[in-house]
C-alpha cells in the first residue's frame, strides 16, 4: 500500500499521495475546530460564503464558470463532527490533463481556485459582502429547517441530540437556528479569522505529482499567515451510563423509526478499537449481522436493522424503520441481540464472516482516493498512527474473548423512536 | 474474445458472447484491489406484460421484479449474503425500470466470488413460506420510502406524466400488490428473463480477462439452457399528453419540494439515435439551467430555489422525459420564472460561450465517473442493454454543436408537455 508524504507551510499540514492510478487529481482541505456552542453557527456559515465569490473571481456566476472551464472540475464543501471537533471540509477534483486538450496546468488552478476560496475571499472594507452573507444565511437556515425532511436521518441526530445533551457533541455541526440571525458581515469576518488563526488544517493531494509540487502551488496559492498547525483535542470517550433515557417523538409519518444510542468506551486510538469494529460488525454492520438475520430475517419486522460505529466519539449506534406497533418487539429482539453478545455467543463462523468483510472494506478503500484520504485524516484526528494495513492485522488477531471485553463495556444509553400522531 | 480499445481514455474492454446466449465482459483496471461484479437482466419494473415465441401473454402484479430479486438471495442451504461474507465480499442488488442488477466487490477470492454470483443468480429457490415471509420486509420498504419526500416528489411527477406506461407504477408495487405474488408466478419470470441470452455479466478491476473467461465458460457449460425465444414486452398505448398536470402529495417537509417534468412526444428510438437523444438533451440542460448558468444564479438570488436544486434527463425506447426542480418557498412562482426564461431562450438561442462550458464540464464529469468501478459497470450496462455504448459517450460529447442543443430546446420544451409534482405540508 501507497503511503502518504507529509510536508508543512506554516500553518497547513500537507499530505501527498502520488499514484497513476486516478484519472483525478483529489484535494481536500480539512480545518477543524472545537466544538462550541458560541462558534458553532458562524463557523458553519463561512464555508457558505466563501463559495459565492473570492476577491479575484467576486461574482458567483464567474465563480461557478471557472470551474467549469477547469473540466467540470467538482469542488464541494461539508461541515460534520468528529470526536468533539467541527470540521469544515473542501473538495476539490479535477481530471489528470493528460486527458484533454488544456494548455495549463489542471492541478495549479484547481489549487489556485482552492487558496483563493480559503484565503482570499471577497471583502468589503473588514467584512464579508452583504449580500452574500444575507443569502447563505438564508440557505443555512433552510438546510437546519430541512433536518426535519429525511426521516431516517432526523431520527438518528435526534437520537444523538438526546444521548449526548450534555455534552458540546450536542450541538449540530450546522450550528443552531436561533444563532443565524445575529451573524453580521463584520461579525462573520471576525470569526473568520480566528478561524483561519485556531483551526487545525490539513491538505491531502492525491493524484499524479509530488510533495515538491504541491509545496510550490500551495505556497503560490495560499496566503497563510505564519505560525505553527494547530492539533486536534482527542475527547474522553469513557462514559457511565446512569439510567437509560427513552424518548418518543410524534410526527406524521407512515414507518416508525427506532433509534437507540451505545457508549462503547473504546475510542479510536484504543488498543481495543479492531474488537469495537469486529463487535460492531457481528452486531449489525452487515446483512450476515445479527440485527438483520434476528429484526429482518427471522421476525420480517424491518427493511433495515443495522448498526454503526464512530470511534472518535466511542459510540455505537442502532437504526431500523419498524410499524409502529412494534415497537417493545423490535427493541426486545435488539437488547437480546446486545446480551447475546455480552454472554459471548459468538460463532466462529460469525467471527470469519466478519473480519473477512472488514478486511475487503480496508483493501477496497484503497481504491477511492477520497477513501483513502478519510482513513489517513483519523490519525491526523486522534493522534494515533495506525495504516489500513495494520488495521487489518489487528482485527484478523481479534479473539472471540476481545468482543466480549469490548461487549462488556458496552452501555446501552438512549432509545429513541420516532411515530406517527394517532395515540393508541 | 474480442478486443475492444479507447485509446482516448486509456481503457482496454474484453468481450465474448457464449453459446447460451450469455454476454461476458471484463474490463481489466491495473492496479486495482477490489474487482467488482455485476450479473444483469434485462427486467425491470417496467416489464409486467409479455410472452415468450408463441405463449400467451402473461400480466403480472406491480412490483415483481423487485419481489423477484429479493427472493433470489435465498437458496436452500440459506441466505447467500453469508456466503459471500465467508468469501470476504460485498454483495447486493437493485432493481430499476428496466433492469435488475446482482453484484458484489470483492479483494480476495474473486474466482469463488465470480461462481457464486453466478449460480446463485442461475438457481432460484422459492418455497410458499419465503415468499410469504418477505412480504412483511417489502412492505416495509415501501413504507420507508414512503416517508422520504425527495423519492415522493420524484415518483410522483413520473405518475403525473404518464396513463399507461408501467414506467408509472412504483419499482417495489404497492403494500396491495405485493399480497398478491405467489411462487408460480415468480419462477415464470424468473424462467423468461433470467435466461442467459437476456443476461450480462460485467467484471471490472484487478483481473485478468482470459481467466474470467475460462471460468465463466466452464461454470456456464456445465449447466443446460433450454435454447429461448425472443422476449416480447407488451404495452398499451401512451398518450402523447401528460396524465395529471398538477399533482401534490401531503407530506411533513420544511419547504415544498416541486419538479417540473417535460414528456417527449416522440419515443421509439433504439441504439445510437437513443444515445444522441440522451447526450444532446443533457447538454442542452446543462447549458440551460445548470449551476453555472444565468437562470440559475438569478432564481437563487431570489430565493426561489437552493443547493438541492437540480435536472435530468431520463429516457428510454418507450418514454422520455425531463426533470428540473428542487426545494421552494414558493412553487408557482418557480414554475412561472422557469417557463418565461426557458421561453426568452428559445427565443434568442443557447449563448455559445454556456455551451462551450457545459460541455467541458460534461466531459470533465465522465472521465471523473471512469475512475469508479462501480459507475463504469453500471453504466456499461444500461447503454448495452439499450444497443449503445458506454464508450461512445465521450465522442457524442465533443462532436455535439450548438445548432443541434437549439434544435433540441426547441422541440423538447413544449409547454403542453409539462407535469408538475410538489411535495409540501398538509394544510390542517
Amino acid at each position: 500500500m501507497t503511503q502518504f508524504e507529509r510536508g508543512q507551510l506554516q500553518r497547513i499540514r500537507l499530505h501527498v499521495l502520488p499514484t497513476k492510478r486516478f484519472k483525478t487529481f483529489a484535494i481536500s482541505l480539512f480545518a477543524g475546530l472545537t466544538l462550541d456552542e458560541a462558534t458553532v453557527t458562524p463557523v458553519a456559515l463561512i464555508p457558505f460564503v466563501l463559495r459565492r465569490g473570492t476577491a479575484n473571481l467576486p461574482e458567483t456566476i464567474a465563480f461557478r464558470e471557472k470551474l467549469d472551464d477547469l473540466y467540470g472540475a467538482g469542488f464541494g464543501f461539508d461541515v460534520y463532527k468528529r470526536g468533539d471537533s467541527q470540521i469544515v471540509q473542501f473538495r476539490m477534483d479535477v481530471i489528470n490533463d493528460e486527458f484533454v486538450s488544456s494548455n495549463t496546468s489542471l492541478l495549479a488552478e484547481s489549487l489556485h481556485f482552492l487558496g483563493d476560496v480559503v484565503t482570499d475571499p471577497l471583502l468589503n472594507n473588514k467584512a464579508f459582502f452583504q449580500k452574500y452573507v444575507d443569502a447563505e444565511k438564508t440557505t443555512l437556515r433552510k438546510r437546519l429547517e430541512a433536518i426535519v425532511n429525511d426521516k431516517i436521518r432526523y431520527a438518528a441526530e435526534r437520537c444523538l441530540e438526546e444521548m449526548c445533551a450534555d455534552e458540546p457533541y450536542r450541538l449540530h455541526p450546522l450550528g443552531k437556528l436561533a444563532d443565524i440571525e445575529a451573524i453580521t458581515p463584520a461579525s462573520l469576518f471576525e470569526n473568520y479569522e480566528q478561524w483561519l488563526e485556531n483551526a487545525a488544517l490539513d491538505l491531502y493531494v492525491v493524484g499524479d505529482t509530488s510533495l515538491e509540487e504541491v509545496t510550490r502551488l500551495v505556497t503560490e496559492a495560499f496566503q497563510i499567515k505564519e505560525g505553527s498547525p494547530s492539533s486536534y483535542t482527542v475527547p474522553d470517550v469513557r462514559h457511565a451510563v446512569q439510567e437509560v433515557k427513552k424518548v418518543t417523538e410524534r410526527m406524521e409519518i407512515s414507518q416508525g423509526k427506532l433509534n437507540m444510542g451505545l457508549r462503547t468506551n473504546v475510542g479510536y486510538d484504543d488498543d481495543a478499537y479492531p474488537a469495537a469494529l469486529m463487535y460492531n460488525g457481528i452486531l449489525g454492520g452487515y446483512p450476515h449481522s445479527k440485527l438483520f438475520l434476528n429484526v429482518r430475517e427471522k421476525e420480517s419486522l424491518a427493511y433495515y436493522a443495522a448498526s454503526r460505529l464512530d470511534g472518535h466519539k466511542g459510540l455505537c449506534t442502532i437504526q431500523s424503520g419498524i410499524e409502529f406497533a412494534n415497537y417493545e418487539r423490535a427493541v426486545t429482539i435488539i437488547e437480546e441481540q446486545l446480551e447475546s453478545m455480552r454472554q459471548g455467543q459468538l460463532s466462529e463462523l460469525e467471527l470469519n464472516q466478519t473480519k473477512a468483510m472488514i478486511t475487503n472494506h480496508l483493501r477496497e478503500l484503497q481504491d477511492s482516493a477520497y477513501e483513502m484520504i478519510a482513513y489517513d485524516f483519523n490519525s491526523v484526528l486522534t493522534g494515533k498512527e495506525r495504516s489500513a494495513q495494520q488495521l487489518l492485522e489487528q482485527v484478523q488477531a481479534v479473539t472471540a474473548e476481545d468482543i466480549v471485553n469490548v461487549a462488556k463495556g458496552v452501555q446501552l444509553d438512549t432509545i429513541y423512536f420516532l411515530r406517527d400522531r394517532k395515540e393508541a | 474474445m474480442e478486443t475492444l480499445s479507447y485509446p482516448n481514455v486509456q481503457e482496454t474492454l474484453y468481450r465474448e458472447v457464449l453459446d447460451n446466449g450469455l454476454e461476458v465482459i471484463v474490463l481489466p483496471k491495473e492496479g486495482f484491489n477490489k474487482t467488482y461484479a455485476t450479473f444483469s437482466t434485462k427486467y425491470g419494473s417496467v416489464d409486467n406484460r409479455f410472452s415468450v415465441g408463441d405463449q400467451e401473454p402473461t400480466k403480472v402484479p406491480d412490483g415483481i421484479a423487485h419481489f423477484l430479486e429479493h427472493k433470489m438471495f435465498e437458496e436452500p442451504t440459506g441466505d447467500i449474503f453469508a456466503t459471500f461474507a465467508s468469501q470476504g465480499a460485498s454483495a447486493n442488488a437493485f432493481t430499476s425500470f428496466d433492469r435488475t442488477v446482482y453484484l458484489f466487490s470483492a479483494t480476495e477470492q474473486i474466482n469463488t466470488n465470480l461462481e457464486t454470483l453466478i449460480n446463485f443468480v442461475q438457481n432460484p429457490y422459492f418455497t410458499d413460506a419465503n415468499v410469504e415471509k418477505e412480504k412483511g420486509i417489502i412492505e416495509q420498504e415501501i413504507n420507508m420510502y414512503r416517508d422520504n419526500p425527495d423519492w415522493r416528489v420524484y415518483f410522483g411527477l413520473i405518475d403525473a406524466l404518464y396513463h399507461e406506461h408501467p414506467v408509472h407504477i412504483d419499482i417495489a408495487g404497492t403494500v396491495e400488490s405485493i399480497w398478491q405474488i405467489d411462487k408460480e408466478t415468480l419462477y415464470r419470470c424468473y424462467e423468461t428473463f433470467y435466461h442467459p441470452s437476456n443476461m450480462i455479466l460485467f467484471v471490472v478491476g484487478g483481473v485478468k480477462a482470459e481467466e474470467v473467461f475460462q471460468l465463466v465458460r466452464d461454470n456456464q457449460n456445465s449447466k443446460s439452457f433450454e435454447p429461448q425465444g425472443p422476449i416480447e414486452r407488451f404495452f398499451d398505448k401512451e398518450p402523447d399528453t401528460v396524465k395529471i398536470k398538477r399533482k401534490v402529495t401531503e407530506l411533513s417537509v420544511s419547504l415544498p419540494k416541486c419538479m417540473l417534468g417535460f414528456k417527449e412526444k416522440k419515443v421509439g428510438l433504439t441504439g445510437d439515435d437513443l444515445l444522441r437523444q440522451e447526450i444532446t438533451t443533457k447538454l442542452m440542460l446543462e447549458s440551460l439551467i445548470g449551476s453555472s448558468s444565468k437562470l440559475y444564479q438569478e432564481l437563487y438570488e431570489k430565493d426561489l430555489i437552493s443547493d438541492s436544486f437540480g435536472h435530468e434527463y431520463n429516457s428510454s425506447t418507450g418514454y422520455a422525459f425531463s426533470v428540473i426542480g428542487g426545494d421552494t418557498p414558493n412553487p408557482d412562482e418557480l414554475i412561472k420564472q422557469i417557463q418565461s426564461a426557458v421561453e426568452a431562450v428559445i427565443e434568442h438561442g443557447i449563448e455559445p460561450a454556456a455551451f462551450e462550458r457545459a460541455k467541458r464540464k460534461k466531459i470533465g464529469g465522465y472521465l471523473r465517473m471512469l475512475n469508479s468501478p462501480e459507475a463504469i459497470a453500471g453504466e456499461f450496462t444500461r447503454y448495452r442493454f439499450r444497443d449503445s455504448n458506454m464508450f461512445d459517450v465521450l465522442d457524442y460529447y465533443e462532436k455535439c454543436t450548438l445548432d443541434e442543443i437549439n434544435e433540441r430546446l426547441r422541440e423538447h420544451f413544449d409547454f403542453g408537455q409539462l407535469a408538475v409534482s410538489i411535495v409540501e405540508q398538509p394544510s390542517k
